[in-house]
């Protein structure tokens, strides 16, 4: 049951106890657009990372401070760790609304995990997907193009161009097997015999018009933002271009003067730092527009994984009801 | 006299400030100042000077002022001048070592300790006493002993003797001074002189001064004693150290002359006083010119037995009228004068010619009674100002034949001589302007809550009819130029009234003949207009009517009034202001009385929306308020639109007070100095003219409502929705974002209310919102025809209610039955199906009339929500992918032709897709 990941050799697996933590902490603490947080254990096993446990963030208001958390975590740990339960840090959790959850928060967080804990990771949770039946767990790293440009923390248009980063790169996805003791699988095997059938049909559920408006909503958000992004740096690209013109015309005129100071046998001006008389433009952090580009991206796949399943359903439902007829 | 002025003028003297009770300080002419020298500065210590007799100064003024207070009895005040001058004897400390405490400061704390006993003795007084005062008597006896406690030995010695502890202590500063510095020594004959010369000013002074004889011997007393100490102190050091031993004989026998100079001067003073009361005016003018303040009472202008002829009259007129914007002058007396010499010239029949001239002064001097801009005139003085404003009139009717005009020069008056025509210098017109401008300044100043202010209203029935009879007497005389201007007032007294009157009487009269203007409903007695309090003044106007039955032309309608003399000033005025300002009035009178077409007409005629703001600002308010009535108008016409249009700029720049120059808004001081303020508080429009402002909110958010709610319900899902008005939007937003909504309670909440339900095409409860007890009686009441505004608004709300629920609701019915809809909205079938079919026509609503069955079929080509989304993205992303190929220009320059061809051909079209008609066509094309 091992996949290869692609770029560090790892894969990860997790425990259903894990998953049904992390399921039932949103269910308790989160509500509509506020996301839930915690701290992901496990082990690093050869090419493998194991996730054996969890434990949610507490909620924290603006004003507590951010040592206590880290405190909060030490303590937890080392309780952990008295009751042998598996204490090495190795990610963390987050839940989403809609699937949005390409933010520079994100980014930060998982960066500094990373720095520290190499194979760390992030579960994202998507519990409207999963209440609508399927069960949506996705593990994400930062790629480590990326890894250096965050380390660098030069966000310049310039600096991304070189490290060859655009949206596509900047996470990468790794596979999750979830897997469980031999004794919890005879379990589920007798529960699902008991259970009946009809729990299920949310899967088959046919209203789609509020998930879809929400999802054109935020993508139109994003799709704003991505504008107004845009023409920030269009503004800038042609401050730029006019500074370089009157750059161009400054160097003429004084290498005119000199010209004609030479003529007149005086000495020619002093050079002058351009850079100094002509203050490049401050270049706008290109960062957010690749946060929202990716955004974008993940509301897409959304979108279009979302409809293709409802296609499915549409026709399917038509289909039944030709036969009933 | 003139022998003291040589003297006093020398410099040492000079330099010694007046301290005196002299409350008009100064009282001109170049000798004013020695004359007035105070007593008892000590001015010959030369080392010190400047310091000392600053300090010295500043404390006996402070003194004197006590003494004044204590006098009236006012306590407070004394405690307040008490502390300043702890003050200033802190600041002359450094003197004050030097020299000892000088005797008028002991002498001071000495009686006010005793006048406080004696005050808080006397029980009775105390009672009656204010509380201020009672506060201020045990705070400053308080004060005043822990005070005393430090000088308790000094004051001990000075109760003892007071003269003698003042000789002792200027002898022991004598002998300091005297080693100190050996001083410009003067002669001795220069002393006495000197002496003089200080008392003389003072018994001067005193003479003219009119107190109660007691009073002004207890400070005869006290400064007698005074000035003998000083002039002591005086002799003292101009004497040399040589003599210093003469000096208690030579001081005795000063005082003792002085003491003689005295009595012999208060005879002098009396003989003189009565001299001048038999004097001939000769006698009494040197005094003006003397620069002594013109107070005296006169009992008698001129001499008995004397032929008071005009040229005598005269003469006295220009004496008094030189006398006029002088320092010093009394203006009240001025007046008095004035007043009396009119008595005179009457008495002895010099002629209406002359009585009309000083009657003009005297106006003249009336209004200069003021010597502030921004002060306002004493009721008192008002009135007597309106008399004689009649009086003049009065006598200018009599006499026809008088020719007044300002152009007539000083010189080619003619008062007196009855073979050739009078004239006499004087423009009525400008004195009636001025007393407009008066009167609008009081009722700028007065509480407009108040009795008082609806007292002073009841002046504007003399103010109008001044003005009418200025305007007859005019008519009959006057130029073009002169009428504009008296009709220009008439017409600022005419314009914002509302002609109950007329209105009246159309009602009595029967219906066809009201073809322009629509019918006044036959209600209930229609309480005010939009005025706020034009009832009293209302009343008066009519009482007024009622008195001045010869004015034939004051029982026309207001109406034809303004017509007549606004035609006028259309076709004769030269100047555009006055212009103007009628044009204003004329909109503002046709509006008030709902002529709303002929308002708009001259509005749209006059051009006056291109150029007013280059008027100057009273003409701008008079343009704003012409404004807000005529969209008043407009709405009460059932107009919104128009309503709304014309109230939008006033309303929404949020000022509406400020521009309609009913009260400033608070702004920070920074805005706004205090020069700026008295500007704009000039301006201000007296309270009886405003417009009611809660009025006027109310009827542009209604008319905002009426036309922004069923344009919201239709363009719900546009992404560039535009919004009607600001204002209203913002009211709902603050609807919105309370956290428990209970029943409306101001005005803005009942709209907001009306507003929630006409979104769901609930009438009913919308109408309920903004007609009942409480709108009624805070707004629709105000208006002239209320029961017709009403009904006006009931059927505007069905209309615009059963709109908004075409379009909120349409997406739900597949069709619908026009009877349904008509009994739904109380509507009759013919205005429902206009409804719709001018809906269905403007491409609102897709929908056609299925005429057998009289239903309106849906078409259903409404776009659902997420096509809208949809088609909302579509858009954002044609800009997202405009915006990059702009990046993309800058980077390869004109390269990204194949794109550009693309955006124009393709993502242009975008637009269309967000016109509900266009979107069916556009669906073709995908």
């Amino acid at each position: 049951m091992n996949f290869s990941a692609p770029f560090l050799g790892l894969c990860w697996k997790t425990r259903l106890q894990v998953v049904l933590k992390i399921i039932k902490h949103y269910q308790e603490e989160g509500q509509g657009n506020e996301v839930v947080q915690g701290v992901l254990l496990g082990l690093v096993v050869d090419d493998r990372l194991e996730i054996t446990n969890c434990f949610p963030f507490p909620q924290h208001t603006e004003d507590d401070a951010d040592f206590d958390e880290v405190q909060y975590q030490m303590e937890m740990m080392r309780s952990l760790r008295h009751v042998n339960i598996d204490h090495l840090h190795v990610g963390w959790y987050q839940s989403t609304y809609y699937g949005s959850f390409v933010t520079r928060a994100l980014l930060d967080s998982q960066f500094s995990y990373q720095h520290a804990i190499e194979e760390s990771v992030v579960l994202i949770y998507d519990p409207i997907k999963t209440a609508q039946g399927s069960l949506s767990l996705k593990a994400y790293r930062l790629t480590p193009k990326l890894m250096e440009v965050c380390k660098e923390k030069d966000f310049s248009p310039e600096a991304l161009k070189k490290a060859n980063i655009a949206y596509e790169n900047m996470f990468e996805e790794v596979p999750i097997v979830i897997k469980n003791s031999y004794l919890i699988n005879v379990m589920l095997w007798e529960l699902e015999k008991k259970s009946a059938v009809a729990d299920r049909h949310e899967l088959l559920s046919l209203a789609s018009s509020n998930h879809l408006g929400k999802s054109l909503q935020l993508l139109m958000d994003r799709v704003d933002e991505m504008s107004q992004d845009i023409v920030k740096y269009n503004t800038y690209l042609r401050n730029v271009s006019k500074q370089q013109q009157q750059k161009h015309q400054y160097q003429q005129r004084r290498q005119q003067e000199n010209i004609q100071r030479q003529s007149r046998g005086e000495p020619p001006l002093p050079e002058e730092d351009i850079n100094k008389l002509f203050k490049p433009p401050q270049p706008p952090p290109r960062m957010e527009s690749l946060l929202i580009a990716g955004q974008i991206n993940t509301y897409c796949q959304n979108i279009k994984e979302f409809n293709a399943q409802n296609l499915g359903k549409l026709f399917m439902a038509q289909a039944l009801q030709d036969y009933n007829n | 006299m003139s022998r003291f002025f040589t003297t006093g003028s020398d410099s040492e003297s000079e330099s010694s400030a007046s301290g005196d009770e002299t409350a008009p300080k100064a009282a001109g002419g170049p000798y004013s100042k020695p004359l007035l020298l105070s007593e008892d500065e000590e001015d010959t210590k030369r080392v010190v000077r400047s310091a000392r007799d600053k300090r010295y100064e500043e404390l006996t003024n402070l003194i004197r002022s006590i003494r004044n207070a204590m006098k009236i009895r006012d306590v407070s005040r004394c405690l307040e001048e008490f502390e300043l001058l702890g003050r200033a004897w802190a600041k002359a400390k450094g003197v004050v070592d030097r020299e000892g405490v000088p005797r008028f400061y002991l002498r001071i704390l000495a009686d006010l300790e005793d006048y406080l006993n004696e005050l808080w003795e006397d029980k009775e007084g105390k009672k009656k006493m204010n509380k201020n005062n009672a506060k201020a008597l045990s705070s400053l006896r308080q004060k005043l002993r822990k005070y005393n406690r430090d000088y308790e030995g000094q004051i001990a010695a000075y109760r003892q003797n007071p003269e003698q502890s003042d000789e002792d202590e200027e002898k022991s500063r004598r002998d300091s001074e005297g080693s100190g510095s050996s001083s410009g020594a003067e002669d001795d004959a220069g002393n006495f002189l000197k002496r003089r010369e200080r008392d003389e000013p003072r018994s001067r002074y005193k003479e003219s001064e009119s107190e109660p004889e007691s009073e002004s011997d207890e400070d005869w007393g006290d400064s007698a004693s005074e000035s003998d100490s000083e002039s002591d102190e005086d002799d003292g050091k101009f004497t040399s150290l040589a003599s210093k031993f003469l000096k208690k004989d030579e001081e005795r026998r000063g005082a003792e002359r002085r003491r003689e100079e005295k009595a012999k001067k208060k005879l002098e003073r009396k003989s003189r006083r009565e001299e001048e009361e038999e004097e001939e005016e000769g006698g009494e003018w040197e005094k003006v010119k003397g620069g002594v303040p013109l107070i005296k009472e006169k009992p008698k202008m001129f001499a008995k037995g004397t032929e008071i002829t005009v040229g005598l009259v005269m003469k006295k007129l220009n004496e008094i009228l030189q006398a006029r914007g002088k320092k010093g002058t009394d203006r009240a007396a001025q007046i008095e004068l004035l007043q009396h010499l009119v008595a005179v010239a009457h008495e002895h029949q010099l002629g209406v010619p002359l009585e009309l001239k000083i009657k003009f002064n005297i106006v003249a001097s009336l209004y200069d009674y003021n010597p502030n801009l921004a002060a306002y005139m004493k009721a008192e003085l008002w009135q007597r100002c309106l008399g004689c404003i009649e009086e003049l009139l009065e006598l200018l009717f009599a006499h026809p034949e008088i020719f007044v005009g300002e152009n007539v020069l000083e010189e080619s008056e003619n008062l007196s001589n009855p073979e050739q025509p009078f004239r006499v210098r004087g423009c009525v017109l400008t004195l009636v302007e001025r007393m407009d401008e008066e009167f609008t300044k009081i009722m700028q100043n007065t509480d407009p809550h108040s009795q008082e202010y609806v007292e002073h209203l009841k002046d504007e029935a003399r103010v109008c009819g001044i003005i009418g009879r200025l305007q007859r007497y005019l008519q009959a005389k006057g130029s073009p130029e002169e009428l504009c201007r008296v009709y220009l007032l008439r017409v600022l007294h005419t314009y914002y009234k509302f002609d109950y009157a007329a209105a009246r009487r159309r009602q009595v009269r029967p219906r066809p003949q009201v073809s322009p203007g629509p019918q006044v409903s036959p209600g209930p007695q229609v309480s005010p207009g939009p005025q706020v309090s034009p009832d009293p003044q209302e009343k008066e106007k009519e009482d007024e009517e009622k008195e001045k039955q010869e004015e034939e032309e004051e029982e026309e309608d207001s109406e034809a009034l303004m017509e007549r003399l606004c035609r006028f000033v259309y076709a004769k005025d030269r100047t555009d202001r006055i212009r103007t300002c009628a044009i204003l009035c004329h909109i503002y009178h046709h509006a008030l009385h709902s002529r709303w077409y002929r308002a708009r007409d001259l509005m749209l005629m006059s051009h006056l929306q291109d150029n007013i703001q280059h008027a100057d600002p009273p003409v701008q308010i008079l343009y704003n308020r012409t404004m807000v009535q005529l969209g008043i108008c407009a709405f009460r016409q059932g107009l919104i639109k128009d309503a709304h249009n014309a109230l939008l700029d006033i309303q929404s720049s949020g000022r509406a007070k400020e521009l309609l120059g009913q009260g400033l808004l608070l702004r920070s001081l920074q805005e706004r100095n205090a020069e700026q303020e008295k500007v704009e508080k000039r301006r201000q429009v007296p309270f009886h003219m405003h417009v009611n402002l809660e009025l006027l909110e109310c009827v542009y958010l209604v008319a905002a409502m009426l036309l922004e709610i069923p344009y919201m319900a239709a363009h719900e899902f546009d992404a560039r929705r535009r919004m009607i008005s600001k204002q209203f939007h913002h009211q709902l937003r603050v609807g919105e974002r309370q956290p428990l909504l209970g029943p409306p309670e101001s005005m803005r909440e009942h709209v907001v209310a009306a507003s929630k339900a006409m979104k769901t095409g609930d009438w009913r409860r919308c109408h309920r919102f903004v007609v009942n007890e409480k709108m009624n009686g805070k707004v629709w009441d105000l208006f002239p025809e209320a029961d017709q505004v009403r009904a006006m608004l009931v059927r505007k709300i069905q209309e615009e209610s059963l709109r908004t629920y075409l379009f909120t609701y349409s997406s739900v019915y597949d069709s619908i039955s026009m009877e349904t809809l008509a009994a739904m909205f109380e509507l009759d079938l013919p205005t429902v199906h206009g409804i719709i079919s001018k809906m269905i026509i403007n491409e609102e609503l897709m929908a056609s009339l299925d005429q057998p069955t009289a239903t309106v079929m849906m078409h259903r080509t409404e776009p659902t929500a997420t096509q809208n989304l949809a088609l909302q993205l579509a858009e954002k992303l044609g800009n997202l992918v405009e915006n990059n190929e702009r990046v993309l220009d800058q980077r390869q320059g004109a390269y990204g032709g194949y794109f550009r061809d693309q955006k124009d051909g393709g993502y242009r079209k975008g637009d269309g897709y967000l016109r509900r008609g266009g979107f069916r066509q556009e669906r073709g094309n995908y």
